[in-house]
């Protein structure tokens, strides 16, 4: 058994780079002879553009081309992970705060800035739409071009698509009470630390591309698709993300960068800055009403959701998000009757993309808010009745779909000691505790390649992003316990798609599962050939030998991994190659296009104090308990959970992006856009798994890192209910706000 | 009086003399990165918000996006490669990997230094004052849990 | 930022040759951030950076003298919460300046900055308006030292003439027992921009004093000299009346930070804590 194996908080690999400032991101990589880019933008939601004055940026010295719409092929290209409506630039209109209209390309950073500045766009203000009710309007105008979609019959409206799940029959659906409300969550952006950066390269017929991103072999075919050239040409090189949560899975100006590069034949290089970061990403803003039917004993009688999604002005993998975070919007449940309406609405916004929690965390809200107040009116301990209702192990609780994949209340039950919730609430505080639910994929592939060499030491080949949930470790830790390899003595080679084996993506938390069982499996086969060779060595029957966790068994002793292979690679030395594949079919007839490899579930818990005269609050513990199956690597683990929930705390208690009636950003830059510092810490944050081993990956695995973002907002708000009385729909939770409640409490 | 353009500037980085020429309104963080190639200090924010670009100047630690770099003329900078001495870590990094305090690793040079400049004038602080200390760097993968666990870790570790 | 020229004078004749040569196209550069976060944002682009880091006369730090403790221009944040002198006369200045920013932000922030600067949310203003600071203010033909109360004008507004640099700060060193405190609302624990502020200084003599900002356009100073506020026995109505009164001089707005409707309560609301807070320091002095 390796001391660097599975369970074990093995140091991280990349930790000794990230320590030292060596860790090269993409800002760092030195690309001498590049072009810097500096991009064009208006500050304005949406304009018109009539003309694009270049003539003076031009003669600023040092640049090499000033591109706008008009110099990219016609039609302008466009792109987009689910429907293809982004252009490289701004077609005619800008559709939101912060779409470029123009870039620039200079020698250096100074004169690519200062001829952005030059570059003068006439434009006429348009009024833009950014709320539910103007975009449903039939009065209001059109985000997206109804050319763009010619046989959809929702073409003419700001719905981008419409989805509607349920089974049983809500209507006729007998119920003691119910209980209707809105909920609204709002738009906030993923802050990672490091600013979105792009580089592009002509390499002899073909083109390289550095991006940070978590997708890169989809970015490879997307890019390749569009360039015009063979997938072989397209060489992605993803340097490990400094943050990403979903803002770095699909492509935003790596194609503006490729078209710069290939106009130019030079290499080009355009770092954003924090801003037009925050422009560039966001997660879907919502209004979701709930309408919960309970019988008197609280259970439930039905779910009847409509959630309204505002996803920008481009679908990105919008859709996506709405459709899967809504099919569960009931959550772990068991709902006889549910009917559930999921719209994505365009809007004049930053396009939302992928975020952590991909939609659940406004599902969660919404539906945990309202069961929150339904225990209310009835009398019953919210514990209680989310156990009552809680599916079990092994119990469907969406119809056709993957069944519960794990004793959740078990969960439930840990968060609920941790909190001590059936102990006296203190004096002042109240408690609140909330469910959060979200399927892994729900079709996916990865492969990856592992190399055994001479020396005992070993290569991992795996096109997973490491952006900080610790995916390299992952997967050297798999080879660690499988062939008996240190850590320290395991290299693992990522984000070069010229040379690492396809991945279909980094999302849904589905690495360790996915990718992890690619890697289990090229080990297995490494362990076969390590079989035939002890075979060969020793002159016993390979049905008589058994490889496993580092060791060769034989009928009479064992040998150690690295003795066996280099007695039989000698005399002329070599390695041995594994090769692992993971696969997960779609299902077309499914909603989702395939069920849930897994779950992710969380439970989260937490006790406040409010200063009911200014409306701060005070967290004085909070607890949030995963079911994680197996913890690979505690330590890990527990980061991620930690920092999940404070995420969490963000968009619970204070992020907003705030725009103006004309639909433009007025908090951009980190000054206003606040984020959890330090000092906005729990008193206590305890964080806990429960590990029944019952995941889909190697050793029980599941995947986690979104879980604990979940319900954190639902656990603070009816902590913050049952400590002043107040029930409050919106988030944040500012201090103004709660106090705005509180004035308003009968 | 200095021209609009470059001025020659001396200055020790991590205990090495550096003459170089800078422009006038580049940044100490600029200068740092672009000209002495040393990328560790890291750009976000770039308005003193985020502490991912913390350097330590004349042993205080600074937002090196809110100085010019001109205005580091005869200072003695410090920045996240100098830690380490002849590859052995320092007690904070070695801190940080023990606790798993890096994640993404982005905000870790600026955690690091603010961690060494705290330490420096309060050896062995206690929580709230390791989350005052820091409270200027952001980090958005952490519960900065781990992260304060370090910082006393290392503080323990050098005054056994 | 475009390119500026930079100047590093050694004295303060120095400097304001330089101030009266280039007039309104000169920014002074002291702990620069301020300044730094206005030329990236382009709201001020400057033909020259006038650094006074050097200038001999503006680096003597903290001193006393004449019955007055004498904050010279250039010293920052950080020396302020650490200095003996200031700690014990003026408690409440040391906790409005410990919130300016984080400790990377203190150690570059200077007080002449932060009082320059004159933003309407300024932390240090309340504390230092209570404690009757005055601004020492030199050109090349003459040298003035006014009330802080006299130099701040409106927001990003001072009485500073062309020419004219604040070289110091000046404190008078208490000469009677007093209470003060300092006290904000914020959107967050962590560092933040004040969505209100305020210092309160009661006074043996029976005087409270107020001072508020970031709810007008400057921060602004209001006192009772009835003695009511100061005397937790008085009638709760006439403490409240004349509480109330004070924070009525208020004019807060509405922006991305807060609504006037919430300012104004929090106003309302930590008045009330922080004079209960500056009596209980004034009866431990």
């Amino acid at each position: 058994m390796s001391a660097d194996g599975a369970g074990v908080s093995a140091r991280r690999v990349g930790g000794h780079e990230r320590v030292t400032g060596q860790q090269e991101y993409l800002a760092d990589i030195r690309q001498p002879h590049a072009l810097h880019v500096k991009l064009v933008a208006l500050d304005v939601a949406r304009a018109r553009i009539l003309n694009i004055d270049t003539t003076e940026a031009e003669q600023v010295p040092g640049v090499s081309l000033v591109m706008t719409a008009a110099d990219l092929p016609q039609p302008v290209p466009r792109f987009g992970p689910q429907f293809q409506d982004r252009p490289v630039l701004a077609v005619g209109e800008t559709k939101y705060h912060g779409e470029p209209v123009a870039a620039v390309a200079a020698e250096t950073k100074d004169a690519a800035e200062a001829a952005a500045r030059l570059v003068v766009v006439e434009h006429e203000v348009l009024p833009a739409v950014f709320s539910v009710a103007e975009a449903l309007d039939p009065g209001s105008p059109l985000v997206q071009e109804p050319g763009l979609r010619p046989d959809d019959p929702l073409a003419g409206t700001n719905i981008l698509r419409e989805h509607h799940f349920g089974w049983g029959d809500v209507d006729t659906s007998a119920a003691d009470l119910v209980v209707e409300n809105t909920y609204t969550f709002p738009i906030v952006t993923h802050f990672a630390i490091e600013p979105h950066g792009f580089m592009a390269a002509p390499d002899g017929d073909g083109i390289v591309i550095w991006s940070a991103i978590q997708h890169p072999y989809l970015l490879q075919k997307m890019m390749a698709k569009l360039l015009g050239m063979p997938l072989a040409s397209v060489r992605v090189l993803a340097p490990d993300p400094g943050g990403a949560f979903g803002g770095k899975q699909n492509a935003k100006l790596e194609p503006l960068v490729a078209f710069i590069a290939l106009r130019t034949g030079r290499p080009v290089r355009l770092i954003l800055t924090l801003e037009e970061t925050f422009q560039a990403v966001r997660r879907a803003s919502a209004e979701i009403t709930v309408r919960t039917g309970f019988v008197e004993d609280g259970t439930l009688a039905f779910q009847d959701i409509e959630a309204n999604f505002l996803i920008g002005a481009y679908a990105d993998i919008a859709d996506r998000v709405v459709s899967k975070s809504s099919y569960l919007g009931c959550g772990p449940y068991r709902t006889p009757a549910a009917r559930i309406l999921a719209r994505a609405i365009l809007s004049h916004t930053t396009p939302s993309t992928a975020f952590r929690g991909f939609g659940i965390p406004q599902l969660t809200w919404a539906r945990e808010s309202n069961l929150d107040e339904g225990a209310h009116v009835l009398g019953i301990d919210r514990l209680e009745i989310r156990l009552r209702n809680l599916v079990a192990d092994g119990e469907a609780f969406i119809p056709g779909d993957t069944a519960a994949d794990g004793d959740w209340a078990q969960s439930v039950r840990k968060a609920a000691e941790l909190i001590k919730w059936d102990s006296p609430v203190p004096a002042g505080r109240g408690r609140g505790l909330a469910i959060g639910l979200k399927s892994g994929p729900t079709a996916g592939l990865s492969y990856s390649t592992v190399r055994l060499l001479a020396d005992g030491s070993g290569v991992v080949y795996s096109g997973t992003s490491d952006m900080g949930q610790g995916a390299r470790t992952i997967f050297a830790q798999i080879v660690s316990q499988e062939l008996g390899v240190p850590l320290d003595r395991i290299s693992v080679v990522m984000g070069d798609t010229a040379v690492v084996p396809y991945d279909q993506q980094t999302s849904a938390s589905r690495s360790s599962v996915f990718m992890g069982t690619a890697v289990l499996r090229a080990c297995q086969e490494i362990q076969a050939q390590l079989c035939e060779m002890a075979s060969r060595l020793h002159g016993i029957d390979a049905s008589e030998i058994v490889v496993e966790n580092g060791v060769v068994r034989l009928p009479d002793g064992e040998a150690a991994i690295v003795e066996v292979l280099q007695q039989g690679l000698a005399p002329l030395g070599g390695e041995l190659v594994g090769n692992g594949e993971m696969r997960k079919q779609g299902d077309p007839d499914h909603p989702l296009g395939g069920s849930a490899a897994f779950f992710e579930f969380n439970c989260t818990a937490t006790e406040v104090e409010v200063d009911q005269e200014t409306g701060e609050t005070l967290l004085h513990r909070y607890v949030t308990v995963g079911d994680v199956g197996r913890a690979m690597n505690p330590i890990q683990v527990a980061g991620q959970d930690e920092g999940a929930a404070i995420m969490g705390l963000g968009h619970t208690l204070m992020e907003h992006i705030i725009l103006d009636e004309s639909g433009r950003i007025q908090n951009l830059g980190a000054i206003d856009y606040r984020i959890p510092t330090s000092n906005d810490l729990p008193l206590e944050l305890v964080s806990a798994s429960v590990e029944n081993g019952d995941g889909p990956g190697p050793y029980g695995i599941k995947g986690i890192a979104e879980g604990a973002l979940l319900p954190t907002a639902p656990a603070v708000a009816g902590a913050v209910r049952e400590a002043t009385g107040a029930f409050i729909r919106d988030l944040p939770l500012t201090p103004e706000r709660i106090w705005q409640a509180l004035q308003e409490r009968p | 009086m200095i021209p609009a353009g470059a001025l020659a500037m001396t200055f020790t980085v991590n205990g090495t003399v550096r003459t170089l020429e800078v422009a006038t309104h580049h940044t100490l963080l600029d200068v740092l990165r672009d000209q002495l190639d040393l990328t560790g200090t890291k750009e976000c924010c770039a308005e003193g918000e985020c502490g991912a670009c913390t350097v330590l100047v004349d042993g205080r630690s600074v937002n090196s996006c809110l100085m010019l770099a001109v205005e580091a003329d005869g200072s003695e900078i410090a920045t996240v490669e100098g830690l380490a001495s002849d590859g052995e870590l320092g007690p904070l990094q070695q801190a940080f990997l023990d606790k798993g305090a890096a994640q993404c690793g982005f905000c870790i040079p600026g955690q690091l230094m603010s961690a060494q400049a705290l330490l420096a004038r309060n050896p062995l602080p206690t929580v709230d004052e390791v989350h005052d200390g820091l409270v200027g760097n952001l980090c958005r993968c952490a519960g900065y849990q781990q992260i304060t666990e370090a910082v006393l870790a290392a503080a323990e570790s050098v005054n056994r | 930022m475009s390119p500026f020229q930079y100047a590093r004078p050694d004295t303060v004749a120095e400097a304001q040759t330089l101030l009266a040569e280039f007039g309104s196209e000169a920014s002074l550069l002291a702990g620069g951030t301020d300044l730094l976060v206005d030329l990236r944002g382009r709201r001020v682009q400057p033909r020259v950076v006038v650094d006074l880091k050097r200038v001999a006369e503006l680096t003597s730090g903290i001193e006393e003298a004449d019955g007055a403790l004498r904050i010279s221009a250039t010293s920052v944040m950080t020396d302020l919460t650490e200095d003996e002198r200031v700690r014990h006369y003026y408690p409440a200045l040391v906790e409005a300046a410990a919130v300016v920013g984080s400790i990377q932000i203190r150690n570059r922030a200077t007080l002449a900055g932060n009082v320059c600067n004159a933003s309407p949310a300024a932390d240090t203003v309340p504390a230092l308006l209570v404690y009757g600071a005055e601004v020492t203010l030199t050109s090349l033909s003459a040298t003035r030292r006014l009330p802080l109360d006299d130099f701040l004008v409106g927001p990003g507004e001072t009485v500073l003439e062309a020419g004219e640099m604040v070289t110091a700060i000046n404190l008078p060193i208490p000469s009677r027992p007093a209470g003060a405190t300092f006290a904000r609302v914020t959107r967050r624990r962590g560092v933040d921009l004040a969505t209100i502020s305020l210092s309160c200084l009661v006074d043996s003599d029976g005087t409270t004093t107020f001072a508020y900002g970031a709810v007008a356009p400057r921060p602004f100073l209001v006192r009772d000299h009835s003695g009511v506020l100061a005397d937790r026995g008085a009638d709760e109505r006439d403490r409240e009346a004349a509480l109330r009164e004070m924070t009525s001089y208020a004019s807060p707005i509405t922006d991305i930070r807060a609504s006037a409707e919430y300012r104004q309560a929090m106003l309302d609301v930590m008045s009330r804590r922080a004079l209960d807070k500056a009596i209980d320091r004034l009866a431990a002095a």
